[in-house]
């Protein structure tokens, strides 16, 4: 490791904490604020695109095996169960080659 | 790095800047360009931070990640009772794991056989599918999460990177949202 590699782990360690201060301070804001409505949606928005990021450009396998997911998480609301039967199905497709 | 950073895209690209242009302010810019959707996710911790002391509040934002955020919302809309004492304990222990298994990825990752092929990666889709069922409160829910996922999707499709695809899809989500609270408002 030289001190150029350091520098970069200190430079982005202080920069991805600032983002999340600023995050800190926003939230703040927008709480005492007439937008208080959007820090109830967030949560819902950014795990809906976290989902669809990783599902976008897959293969049908992939969105097989997340169908699969959805279903028993609509039905149990159980995160363990849906994680369990989804990587079931994921894994189950890949040995029978789809 | 891991334990310092916590943000694994972050630090890939980084890395991976820095080994192709040897500039450390630009590969580190780049990397924590990836982690602006933080804004919104520490932002929505609001509730959740209320009331701690500020350097709780500091440690609890920076333990904090995609997967134990996400839990910690998805459990506290079951439970009200789910709050930073949930957060900070799924935090602490996200980061071990992380900073572990990072640390024992680089030591014999290379002789470990392709764990995607398993479904290893899926894992993490599915937990977030489960957690976005818990935060489902019902109908109104679905225009705006159709336009955030058509927004990520599209946005991919272009060739944006995922991080990206996601600050958009959540930006098309709010303004969908708040066109349509505008909507309602002047509707007589």
């Amino acid at each position: 490791m030289t001190g150029a590699h350091w520098a970069v782990i200190g430079v982005l360690a202080i920069a991805a904490f600032s983002i999340r201060v600023v995050g800190l301070i926003a939230g703040g804001r927008i709480r005492a604020s007439r937008h208080a409505w959007v820090l109830d949606e967030l949560p819902g928005l950014i795990i809906i695109c976290l989902v669809t990021s990783s599902l976008a450009g897959q293969p049908l396998q992939t969105w097989i095996a997340a169908g699969a997911a959805l279903g028993v998480a609509v039905f149990t609301n159980h995160v363990i169960a849906t994680m369990t039967v989804g990587v079931l199905v994921f894994a189950g497709l890949a040995m029978i080659g789809i | 790095m891991s334990a310092s950073v916590h943000a694994g895209s972050s630090q890939i690209v980084a890395v991976e800047q820095f080994a192709s242009t040897q500039t450390v302010l630009g590969a580190a810019l780049a990397g924590a360009a990836l982690n602006l959707r933080y804004i919104g996710i520490v932002a929505s911790l609001s509730d959740v931070l209320a009331g701690l002391p500020l350097r709780t509040k500091l440690l609890a934002i920076h333990i904090t990640g995609d997967e134990n955020w996400a839990l910690t919302m998805a459990e506290r809309a079951k439970s009200p009772d789910v709050g930073s004492d949930f957060l900070l304990g799924s935090g602490l222990v996200m980061i071990s794991v992380w900073t572990a298994s990072t640390t024992a990825g680089a030591l014999v990752g290379a002789v470990l056989p392709d764990l995607e092929r398993f479904g290893l990666g899926f894992a993490f889709t599915a937990a977030f599918i489960a957690m976005a069922r818990g935060l489902w409160r019902g109908q109104s829910q679905m225009l705006p999460w159709l336009v955030a996922a058509a927004m990520t999707i599209s946005s991919v499709s272009l060739g944006v990177p995922q991080a990206y695809a996601i600050v958009a899809g959540t930006l098309g989500g709010l303004v969908f949202l708040a066109s349509r609270r505008r909507f309602e408002r002047v509707k007589p």
